[in-house]
C-alpha cells in the first residue's frame, strides 16, 4: 500500500520543534563563527595597522598584537571545526566543497601571481591580502552555488 | 536513489521543517533528499526508517534494482 489516510494519531504525533534541535544549534554555531571571524579580522587589522597608527613601531606592542592575532586565529579555527562538525551531512558537503575549491583556487592563483609580481608583468605589488580576498570570494561564490544547487 | 519520504511525510501531514527537526537535519537536506538531489548517509537513512517504523528498503529504493527486486549487476557477477 503506497498511500494511507491521515489519522488523528498522525496529526497528534507531529514532531514538535525542539529547543535544542538542529536549527537552533545551527543558529548558535553560526553566531559564534561570525563572532570569531569578526574578532580575527579586528586582531589582524590591529596587527597590520597598529605599529604605524597606534604605537609608533614599538616592538613590544607589535609582538603582543601578533600573539593576540595568532591566539584569536586559533580560536577561529576551533570555532570553524566545531561549526563544520555540527553541520548536517548535506550542509557539510556544501561547506567542504566550497572550502576545497577556495583552497585550489588559492594554490592555482598564488604561484602565477607571485611570478608575475617578481618579473614585473603586472603594474602592482602582490601581497598575501590579495590572495586572501581571492580565496574568500571564491569560497563565498562556491558556497552560494552549492546552497542554490541543493535548495 | 529514489525514495518515498515525501509520500510518508504527506501521509502524516508533516511539514518539511517538522520532518527535518525529527531527523535532526536542516529543512534544505530534507528537501534535497525528497527531490532526489542528495542521497542520505546510512545513519540518516536508519533514522528515517526508525521514525516511520519501516525498513530502509521500504523508504529508499535503488533504481538499478529490477521491479521484482533482483539486482542485474549482482546476477551478472554470479553467472
Amino acid at each position: 500500500m503506497l498511500y494511507k489516510k491521515t489519522t488523528k494519531a498522525d496529526i497528534m504525533n507531529q514532531p514538535k520543534p525542539s529547543e535544542n534541535g538542529y536549527q537552533s544549534r545551527f543558529q548558535t554555531n553560526t553566531k559564534w563563527l561570525v563572532r570569531w571571524n569578526g574578532a580575527w579580522v579586528a586582531a589582524t587589522l590591529l596587527m597590520l595597522l597598529g605599529p604605524k597608527v597606534l604605537w609608533n613601531n614599538a616592538s613590544g606592542f607589535t609582538l603582543l598584537a601578533v600573539g593576540l592575532d595568532v591566539a584569536v586565529g586559533v580560536g577561529m579555527v576551533l570555532a570553524t571545526k566545531k561549526y563544520v562538525m555540527e553541520l548536517d551531512e548535506l550542509q557539510r558537503k556544501v561547506f567542504l566543497n566550497a572550502l576545497g575549491i577556495a583552497m585550489g583556487v588559492g594554490l592555482i592563483a598564488g604561484a602565477p601571481l607571485s611570478a608575475m609580481d617578481a618579473y614585473h608583468v603586472i603594474p602592482f605589488h602582490v601581497n598575501i591580502g590579495l590572495l586572501l580576498i581571492i580565496m574568500g570570494l571564491t569560497f563565498f561564490v562556491s558556497f552560494l552555488y552549492g546552497t542554490w544547487r541543493y535548495r | 536513489m529514489k525514495n518515498r519520504l515525501k509520500v510518508l511525510r504527506a501521509e502524516r501531514n508533516w511539514t518539511q521543517a517538522q520532518l527535518a527537526d525529527a531527523l535532526d537535519v536542516s529543512r534544505q537536506t530534507v528537501n534535497a533528499i525528497e527531490t532526489g538531489k542528495f542521497d542520505p548517509s546510512l545513519p540518516l537513512a536508519f533514522r528515517a526508517a526508525r521514525l516511520f517504523g519501516l525498513r530502509i528498503e521500504e523508504i529508499f529504493h535503488d533504481p538499478a534494482l529490477d521491479k521484482d527486486g533482483s539486482n542485474p549487476a549482482t546476477e551478472r557477477v554470479h553467472q
